[in-house]
């Protein structure tokens, strides 16, 4: 009687995250800015790992939250990742586009001749003058 | 018996609530206008839900070294969830210039 | 005369094509000069007639010809694939031809290896040569990876002239954040615990060396992203990496070497098995997690620093 209780409660769980994951993934389509697909999917792991961990009881197998562990941690450093990643490489075209362009193509022009002396070490024997 | 039963209770109790704070967070992440409300919504509702489901998992019939393993599951998600949201709003502080457009305040004194 | 001229680019002494597709080293001229004498190289290819008529030639015939090879091309091979599936048994049914080696496995694995975990036996110990092919595997993509993105005194022209390029790096680096400082002092010590506990657990539950050595990889590069990419760099060297997986790679092959030989001929190899369910038994499967554990680990911090710096370490 109550094994029948936890499994309709477990699965039951299992169905509507399921539902909520589906409709985080749609916002990851739509979302018009970037932010919003890291947002869902962020989102998306976080209800995959308390997932895991409802499927773990309806199991009974005690590994499955070592499976969590690691979704955490690998969903952290992703995200962490990606937003360090996209921060820097859309520099140039973001907020402070205007001056820091200014600022970087006159640090840019600023390291003056003296950088072009001198043989490259690879091409010191290929002349045919 | 009355016993397995009460556990039973508080088990559906936490698992029912969470279910119900990530519902609240997906609704409010489809209805807010702006992302940096969104996440808010996202945040808060993430992070409350994941603590209502493993304190469920918690109480649940289990073994000793898994019950163990859920407090380390909570404890790391409740560090770096966070940490997670502030990057990102920081991914939207720096590329989005028209942040001018959704906010009272001037932002454009930088760091 | 024709054939002098041959010979001396056969030895690699004159390229007839340098002052066509490249500029001609010119070390007095400024940036600025540099900059307009490739523009002209540039337009005065593009103003010629053969370029031009290859132009036209792409615009009018190629791209259609491109577009139905593709297509027929795509639809045979997935025709083949899909053939070959339809010939496999079908999905959960016993498979006729692997039921003896299915059952071996299954009813004296663990007698025989001396490990609770079944996936672990038989990746480590009944077929560890695949193991160690793929050990060795990773290794040489580190290597590959390394020869092709790796700056050092042959490919940086000069130390100054890639100085915009570290100047570019540092002027968006964005590594003076608290916050994950300080969430990352307290979470590295206990995801290295629980990585070496994933790789030590190999034999008894579901973990290993890929997944431990996954797991050590990972919290590497959380350390790198939230202290910087240098200070991770004195620690750990391009020589500790290389070392560390010449040593772990040497052990596998020698170990298991001994053990090819021994099962080869016929002979007792005196590997104590111990009880299963313990943490050192197995036979040998411990030392060799651990061993594929480093490979992985370096391989992951490698790819990282590599794709991220162009040099795992500080220095060359």
């Amino acid at each position: 009687m109550i094994e029948t209780a936890y499994e309709y409660l477990y699965y039951g769980a299992l169905i509507w995250l399921g539902l909520l994951i589906l409709a985080m993934l749609i916002r990851s389509i739509i979302g018009p800015r970037i932010t919003d697909r890291l947002l869902a999917i962020n989102m998306i792991g976080t209800m995959v790992i308390c997932a895991i961990a409802v499927l773990s009881r309806a199991l009974g197998e005690g590994f499955l939250i070592d499976v969590a562990l690691i979704y955490a941690m690998i969903s952290f450093v992703s995200v962490l990742i990606l937003a360090r990643t996209y921060i820097p490489a859309s520099g140039l075209r973001g907020r402070f586009a205007d001056e820091e362009r200014g600022e970087y193509e006159e640090a840019r022009d600023s390291i003056g001749d003296e950088v072009l002396e001198g043989e490259a070490p690879g091409e010191e024997d290929s002349h045919d003058r | 018996m009355t016993g397995e039963w009460i556990r039973f209770g508080f088990v559906a109790l936490f698992l029912i609530s969470s279910l119900v704070c990530f519902t609240l967070a997906v609704t409010g992440v489809y209805r807010l206008g702006f992302i940096l409300n969104r996440m808010h919504a996202a945040g808060i509702g993430d992070t409350l839900g994941l603590l209502f489901a493993t304190i469920a998992c918690f109480i649940a019939p289990a073994e000793l070294s898994d019950t163990l393993k859920i407090i380390l599951l909570v404890l790391f998600m409740w560090f770096t969830s966070p940490v997670s949201t502030h990057f990102l709003s920081q991914v939207e502080y720096y590329t989005n210039s028209d942040l001018y457009r959704y906010t009272d305040r001037d932002l454009s004194v930088r760091r | 005369m024709i054939k002098d001229y041959f010979d001396h680019w056969l030895d690699g002494e004159c390229d007839p094509t340098r002052d066509i597709y490249e500029i001609a080293r010119v070390p007095d001229a400024s940036r600025s000069e540099l900059k307009d004498m490739a523009r002209k190289s540039r337009e005065e290819i593009a103003s010629r007639d053969t370029t031009r008529s290859a132009i036209s030639a792409q615009k009018k015939g190629f791209y259609a010809i491109y577009t139905i090879v593709a297509i027929v091309s795509c639809i045979a091979l997935i025709g083949v694939l899909l053939y070959s599936v339809s010939l496999l048994p079908q999905y959960g049914r016993v498979n006729p031809r692997a039921a003896a080696v299915v059952e071996r496995y299954i009813e004296d694995g663990v007698a025989e290896t001396g490990a609770i975990n079944i996936v672990s036996g038989i990746i480590l110990d009944y077929r560890a040569f695949d193991t160690l092919g793929e050990s060795h595997v990773l290794f040489t993509a580190l290597l590959c990876v390394m020869v092709l993105l790796r700056m050092d005194s042959k490919n940086m022209r000069n130390k100054k002239e890639d100085y915009a390029l570290m100047m570019h790096e540092n002027f968006f680096d964005l590594s003076h954040d608290g916050i994950i400082r300080t969430v990352a002092k307290v979470l590295l010590p206990s995801l290295l615990v629980f990585g070496a506990y994933v790789l030590l657990n190999g034999q008894n539950s579901p973990g290993g060396g890929f997944s431990g050595g996954s797991i050590l990889g990972a919290t590497l590069i959380i350390a790198a992203s939230s202290f910087g990419l240098s200070r991770i760099g004195n620690v750990f060297t391009r020589r500790a990496s290389e070392c560390a997986t010449f040593i772990s790679l040497s052990f596998y092959s020698f170990a298991k070497g001994y053990v090819f030989f021994t099962g080869a001929n016929g002979l007792e190899n005196h590997i104590p098995k111990g009880t299963p369910g313990a943490i050192l038994s197995g036979g040998l499967i411990l030392p060799l997690d651990i061993a594929v554990g480093i490979v992985v680990t370096c391989t992951m911090f490698g790819f990282y620093s590599l794709f991220r710096k162009g040099m795992i370490g500080n220095d060359n």
